[in-house]
């Protein structure tokens, strides 16, 4: 799931630093946006676009952050509107509900735990690709 | 590479809705217990609500009423393999002419919708209806939608105050149910009255006649209030049930009927 690969130059201590920070920043967001999903995307979003001048590395990172929690919103969102169907709305506890809120629970913890890593690894200088959102940040993330 | 992040998509999505598909087939609902914390629920709430009834209005206790009333809904139970005994009937002193069910099977029955029937079988579809909205899970429907899931869990656990339960009892008592579930409760309820070879008609008589009387004393006659439409409803009561046996009899003796006319207070 996870890659670590040879990025195309060695990052200095300042942006190893940065990089690594979008992913805390990420993680962040994944705890805070556990209720409301679309912080998890305004606090990348927020710290994509303020690196977006940065190095190459910084930015490759800060755009995986970003991807992995676009879809994470997606999820998230679902879990979101169907719970709050249930609370206030006529919308009942079922099988459906109870399989829903468990995958996306699962896609969730995955995504928490390659974040973590990723982002110790990035403090080290250490380019890690992951399982579709790397190839996806390289189609569009390109050194300037 | 553009090839390669669309196969880890595609593989991605169908792991995604794999695992979906694989955990929804779990039963969770019973897993969690979700069934007994609802039954739970539903109970306390009915008690609670109830005896804020109870409270306010005085409780008509006459055997002659009360026994006839059992009959009715026994009799409606057996012909339709409904468990007797969850139905909790009772019966209240007052000139409204109003009928409504409370969650957990209470049903609640006035003494002025007895005196306004014309015959027995109005007030045994009108009971039918009412049992059916019990049957068909209406009522914490209703609650659920009107009040929130949160505040009736807050209500069981005792830590929503009393203006809130009378709001609940009031929404029970004179309010309109979805027009979609008041359609289903008369449909079901002329199924329950041929079950019990009990004659529809005089119940679609009976709203056609409250939707006369609307116009003339609104005040009294509540359970118009809570069921508009009633002209309407009588037609398609009358449409659905026509090609239904023809053979009916009524539950109680005609005598019976006669005295429980005799013995009602208001
Ligand atoms: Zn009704």
């Amino acid at each position: 799931m996870i890659h670590i690969k040879q990025f195309s130059y060695e990052p200095g201590d300042h942006e190893s630093e940065k990089a690594s920070n979008s992913y805390l920043m990420s993680l962040i967001a994944i705890i805070a946006g556990l209720p409301f999903p679309i912080i998890n995307l305004l606090a990348t979003l927020i710290f994509y676009v303020g690196n977006r001048k940065s190095t190459y590395f910084v930015r490759w990172h800060c755009t995986q952050a970003l991807v992995s929690q676009v879809s994470m919103l997606f999820i998230n969102s679902v879990a979101f509107w169907w719970t709050i169907g249930i609370i206030f709305g006529d919308e009942t506890l079922t099988n459906n509900y109870f399989g829903y809120m468990i995958t996306a629970f699962i896609f969730n913890f995955t995504e928490f735990i390659a974040t973590i890593y990723t982002a110790i690894k990035a403090r080290k200088g250490i380019h890690v690709e992951w399982w579709l959102y790397g190839p996806l940040t390289n189609l569009i993330c390109k050194p300037r | 590479m553009m090839e390669k992040t669309l196969t880890q998509l595609l593989i991605t999505v169908l792991l995604f809705f794999g695992a979906l598909f694989a955990l929804q087939q779990v039963n969770w609902v019973s897993l969690f217990k979700v069934q007994q914390i609802t039954d739970k629920t539903e109970e306390k709430l009915g008690d609670l609500l109830w005896e804020t009834f109870k409270a306010s209005e005085t409780e008509n206790t006459n055997p002659i009423l009360v026994k006839s009333i059992d009959s009715i809904v026994s009799k409606i139970s057996e012909a339709n393999d409904f468990d007797k005994e969850f139905f909790k009937v009772h019966l209240l002193n007052s000139d409204e002419v109003n009928a409504f069910a409370l969650p957990n099977g209470h049903l609640v029955i006035y003494t002025g919708l007895i005196s306004d029937a014309e015959h027995q079988d109005e007030l045994v579809g009108v009971i039918g209806h009412e049992m059916a909205h019990i049957q068909m899970q209406h009522v914490m429907k209703k609650l659920v939608k009107e009040i929130g899931f949160s505040v009736l869990i807050s209500i069981t656990t005792g830590s929503a105050g009393g203006e809130i339960v009378k709001q609940a009892a009031k929404t029970l008592s004179s309010s309109a149910f979805d027009r979609s579930l008041e359609k289903e409760a008369d449909i079901k309820a002329v199924d329950y009255l041929t079950n019990a070879n009990v004659n529809p008609a005089p119940f679609a008589d009976f709203l056609y006649r409250l939707s006369l009387a609307d116009s003339q004393l609104p005040s009294i006659v509540s359970w118009i209030s809570t069921h508009p439409d009633s002209k309407e409803r009588a037609e398609y009561i009358l449409e659905y049930s026509k090609d239904k046996s023809t053979d009916f009899k009524s539950i109680l003796s005609e005598k019976t009927w006669e005295s429980m006319k005799e013995k009602l207070t208001f």
